[in-house]
């Protein structure tokens, strides 16, 4: 160690003047330079092209502002609400996943986009996503993204195997409901032993909760989460799961693809994304034999995402002139054409690129499928504590699926929701 | 003289005595001219850590009494937080995991820390090229290894279950048996901290006199014997801090289940049914994935009283006696094994 | 002849075992490196690949795609420098003043020294952070840098290293010389403390270049955070591609190597020498 005290002041100096001379000596609230509108978003949420064009030729109706987006990988809300309680270096714009009432108890921390004339675009979006981003005061935090129509997803060619119909109108009249597509992989049992119809039975309960026309609480605070329509839903996904038909793969594991890509799972309800985060992504070699068809018990939504600007923002202005460009119908039919994202404006179903057959499901035009589902989606209560009732259902159901009684499970979950929501002061 | 005698009290007191300054014949200066150099020499340590220790302590003492998000307002709630605390299933699974883990971990650790060690000190050749190979895994960054290492522990396309089905042998669910878990981030830190134990144990062998062993060998002892007999009792000071040191840093245990479970959407940490949750990961998830900021200060105080029943303990092992007292044990151990 | 058959039979039977060691220690590295340089799709195929491949140069360029990897590095090294080179000046200041010298207080203050010692600090995790948000230094390097500046165990082990190693003849005759305090400090404290302080400096770079728990909280911004922390996202972003996680975290690794292989009998003696001073 051959250096001198001097040289080690001199050097230790030096980086700690490194250290302190770019990061400025008064706290920066709002994100990124004063010429930038700081975005946040994960992976696959909104279309790279468009972001990459706002960051390089600046924000359309914005003068001088230049978009500057970061992907979070992890667990967003983490990071999100992370940089909400640390008060310096807040983005200006954040994305918000279906979950968007749980940030209701935070509005003020957003910006009212009614101050920007947002009521006027109003009719120009779904009605049961506009009013998701809406507080119960009125404010509207948040803007629509996309949206998570549900529909029916099978493999042509498996269900020709086992002489069942291949196609989507017949397909959906043979499986109406639920019973009814109990009943479609009993009889796919017929050439494939091992056939399940779902990857874990707390897909099965997301499904059926997005079909339903309430979730767990009243807009007046009033909890129903155990009412019998939950009740039967619960007793749905645990049947499924008895007369094996759930593969039985973990959250967040790599056999949620396996049964995908070995087809084990020849057909499956998902949203409009799910196609793409699954077979499409995982299953490249099994393009052109998927098809879509209308789900079983009723159109529903599962998942879609929002926009909000927050109130650290260095010129909400800016930022909401990108968001409503960003989310034009025209920009929504370019996110669904790259990236599967499906637009929360009917203005865009009717467009020629949305109406294209797509050759991964057999040349179908998927429109026509999703189109109706999500027009008929229910305008359905959120609560901000959706995100406290929400694990306890999905954990009580991995216990059933493990072989916990499915009864001693309803009542568990009730009892640990009862003790969170007290917890919560929400009841 | 150590850190246990300090901590009683007596290194000060004795120092206090022989520390010498003035009597060179200058006048006496008044006291604050006198000392002030003295005072500002240790004022920086002092003012950071009644910044960042005084201050965030004392306000988490307020905080374990509120509900709050970190965002929005406080609401006082009074002993509510404390209260779902006790009856908190998660969070004592939280302890059970990590006591069972550090048992995991800690016990075949010092046992091969030893083992290594003893390897080492009769070995005479090569022993820099050891020290250093067996050392490197502590200064490595702990994510980047987890990450590594979580990959071998893959279940269903890990090496560590190919290698099992290569011989035929069942394979195990490294990242989703309950039990498995703890193993896989045991095993993790044992890798990480083996080295820097056994080299820790070395320098304590080093410290007894040769002259034991020869004895030992004279007197007909194998190497069995002369382990089991010899080395470990008088090793007896240096496997306490070995001990200590593992407890200290057991309890804290973090970025290894972190890192292997990441947070998933649900917010979940420590892998299926939280088998791998620590108390501070635990913690973590509470205050910054829940947000629950005034339920993570109570954590954070059942954590404190933890650790300080845990050290109260070992404090106990090792100053109880005061032959055993670690620093002076080696000379008290090579007299009595005269 | 039989005691000396004993010896090496002894010596073998050691060697086996510290080479079987060895190469459990060091085989994550081999093994990283083996990962890092073949396709994701070799390394869970079965039976894996076990030799390296040559797609190390890409997966790296893919790690320089997906995170700012000298943006985090150089955060890294600027912390990690700083950190260092404070807790060496204000560590070694405190404990010269501890170690020769009296003054009213000393005894309860060093007392305190050793206490906060014994504080485990997640204890304060929460109120820490909401005390930088309220400072304003969330997502800044003053976040990093500054809490860290002095710490008890530096004072502490200093303190014990000067008391040996000082001469107070020293002192005095500086004294008649007519220094004062910090010219004592500079010119009989530090060029003796030497060795100690260069231990200390390496512990605590070490320490600050691995950290995560602190800098994952603190580093709000993802794109100004520390190589830790930087690998950890893109492990979350990118879990898929196994091969090119790997090359993050084995670009990670390799400069932390070099530095310790530089110093590491330095090291590795004074870390032993530190333990039995305990």
């Amino acid at each position: 160690m051959a250096v001198s005290r001097r040289r080690f002041l001199a050097l230790g100096a030096g980086s700690a003047a490194g250290g302190f001379g770019p990061a400025g000596c008064g706290s920066q609230r709002s994100l990124g330079d004063p010429d930038e509108i700081t975005l946040w978003t994960w992976d696959r949420s909104v279309s790279d092209e468009l972001v990459a064009r706002a960051e390089t030729k600046g924000i359309p109706g914005a003068q001088g502002f230049k978009l500057s987006r970061t992907n979070i990988g992890g667990h967003f809300n983490t990071k999100v609400r992370t940089a909400l309680a640390g008060k310096s270096l807040v983005p200006d714009i954040i994305g918000i996943n279906s979950d968007v009432a749980t940030y209701f108890p935070n509005q003020d921390m957003f910006v009212d986009l009614n101050a920007f004339g947002a009521a006027e675009l109003k009719s120009r979006y779904l009605d049961w996503k506009w009013s998701e981003c809406i507080t119960p005061e009125g404010r509207m935090i948040a803007f629509p993204m996309d949206t998570g129509p549900t529909g029916l997803f099978y493999r042509a060619d498996l269900l020709q195997e086992a002489g069942i119909t291949t196609d989507p109108k017949e397909l959906a009249a043979r499986a109406p409901d639920w019973d009814g597509f109990i009943a479609l992989g009993k009889e796919l049992r017929r050439s494939q032993e091992r056939a399940v119809i779902c990857p874990n039975i707390r897909h099965v309960w997301s499904i059926r909760l997005g079909q339903l026309g309430s979730k767990f609480m009243t807009e007046d605070g009033r909890y129903i989460g155990d009412r019998d329509e939950l009740r039967e839903a619960f007793e749905l996904a645990y049947r499924i799961g008895r007369e094996g038909l759930s593969a039985g793969a973990p959250e967040g594991s790599p056999d949620l693809y396996g049964v995908i890509t070995s087809g084990r799972q020849p057909v499956g309800i998902g949203a409009v994304w799910w196609g793409l985060a699954f077979p499409e992504s995982a299953a490249p070699k099994t393009g052109g034999k998927w098809r879509v068809a209308d789900p079983p018990g009723g159109s529903g939504n599962v998942g879609g995402s929002f926009l909000a600007i927050t109130k650290y923002s260095k010129n909400p202005e800016a930022a909401y002139k990108f968001i409503t460009w960003l989310q034009s119908p025209e920009n929504q039919v370019k996110a669904f054409t790259e990236m599967s994202l499906f637009p929360s404006s009917p203005h865009s179903f009717t467009r020629p690129e949305m109406r294209e057959s797509r050759p991964f499901y057999g040349g179908q035009r998927t429109i026509e499928v999703f189109g109706p589902s999500a027009r008929q989606v229910r305008t359905v209560n959120k609560s901000p504590y959706d995100r406290v009732m929400d694990p306890v259902f999905a954990a009580e159901l991995a216990n059933v699926e493990s072989g916990k009684n499915v009864d001693t499970a309803w009542r568990d979950a009730q009892n640990t929701i009862e003790r969170e929501l007290i917890r919560e002061g929400a009841i | 003289m150590g850190l246990a005698d300090a901590l009683r009290g007596k290194t000060v007191e004795r120092r206090g005595r022989t520390a010498k300054p003035p009597p060179d014949g200058s006048r006496p200066l008044p006291g604050w001219r006198r000392y002030w150099p003295m005072y500002t020499a240790v004022s920086p340590f002092f003012l950071l850590f009644a910044v960042f220790g005084v201050f965030p302590v004392g306000f988490s003492i307020y905080l374990s009494f509120m509900s709050w998000d970190g965002i929005g307002e406080t609401r006082p709630i009074g002993w509510e937080n404390y209260a779902y605390l006790v009856t908190d299933s998660d969070f004592w699974q939280s302890i059970g995991n990590t006591l069972v883990i550090w048992i995991l971990s800690t016990v075949p650790m010092v046992f091969l820390a030893l083992v290594i060690a003893y390897a080492l000190h009769t070995t005479v050749r090569f022993k820099a090229f050891y020290r250093v190979a067996y050392f490197v895994p502590n200064v490595t960054s702990i994510v980047a290894m987890t990450l590594v290492l979580g990959s071998v522990f893959s279940d269903s396309s890990g090496l560590l279950n190919s290698a099992l089905r290569a011989i035929s042998a069942g394979e195990v669910g490294w990242l989703s048996d309950p039990w498995a878990m703890k193993v896989s981030v045991a095993a993790i830190t044992i890798w990480r901290w083996v080295g820097y134990n056994a080299i820790i144990c070395l320098a304590g062998l080093q410290a007894i006199s040769s002259d034991v062993f020869e004895a030992a060998k004279v007197d007909g002892a194998d190497n069995r014997q002369t382990f089991f007999r010899i080395t470990i009792p008088m090793l007896r000071p240096v496997i306490l801090f070995v001990a200590v040191t593992s407890t200290i840093g057991g309890l804290q245990l973090f970025t290894e289940p972190q890192v292997l479970f990441p947070v998933d959407d649900n917010g979940n940490v420590g892998g299926p049914g939280g088998e791998a949750t620590t108390i501070v990961l635990y913690l973590y998830q509470q205050a910054f994935v829940f947000n629950r900021f005034g339920y993570g200060a109570a954590v954070g105080w059942a954590l404190f009283l933890l650790i300080a029943v845990f050290s109260v303990i070992n404090w106990r092992l090792i100053g109880g006696r005061d032959e055993d007292a670690i620093g002076t044990g080696k000379r008290k151990g090579k007299s009595r094994a005269r | 002849m039989r005691a000396e058959n004993a010896a090496r039979s002894r010596t073998t039977v050691g060697h086996a075992v510290l080479l079987l060691g060895v190469l459990i220690t060091v085989f994550p590295f081999y093994w990283m490196f083996v990962m890092a340089s073949n396709t994701t799709g070799d390394i869970f195929a079965y039976p894996p690949k076990l030799i390296p491949g040559s797609h190390l140069w890409e997966n790296m360029n893919k790690v320089f795609d997906g995170i700012d990897f000298w943006g985090s590095m150089g955060i890294t090294v600027v912390a990690a420098t700083s950190v260092t080179f404070l807790v060496l000046l204000f560590d070694s200041l405190a404990a010269f003043a501890f170690a020769k010298y009296d003054f009213p207080g000393r005894r309860v203050l060093f007392w305190v020294v050793l206490a906060t010692f014994m504080i485990p600090m997640q204890l304060a995790l929460v109120p820490q952070f909401v005390t930088l948000a309220w400072l304003g230094w969330v997502g800044s390097l003053k976040a990093l840098i500054i809490p860290g500046a002095a710490n008890a165990f530096g004072i502490f082990w200093m303190r014990q290293y000067a008391q040996g190693a000082i001469a107070d003849e020293l002192i005095q005759a500086s004294r008649v010389d007519g220094a004062g305090f910090f010219r004592q400090w500079w010119t009989v404290g530090l060029p003796v403390l030497r060795p100690g302080l260069a231990f200390l400096g390496i512990f605590t770079f070490f320490h600050i270049w691995n950290d995560y728990l602190w800098p994952l909280i603190v580093m709000t911004d993802p794109g100004k955070v520390t190589l830790q922390v930087a690998v950890q996202q893109l492990n979350g972003i990118y879990t898929t591609d196994q091969s090119m996680v790997i090359a993050g975290a084995l670009m990670s690794v390799i400069p932390l190597i070099g530095v310790f292989l530089i110093g590491s009998r330095h090291f590795i003696a004074n870390l032993a020498a530190g333990a039995m001073k305990f």
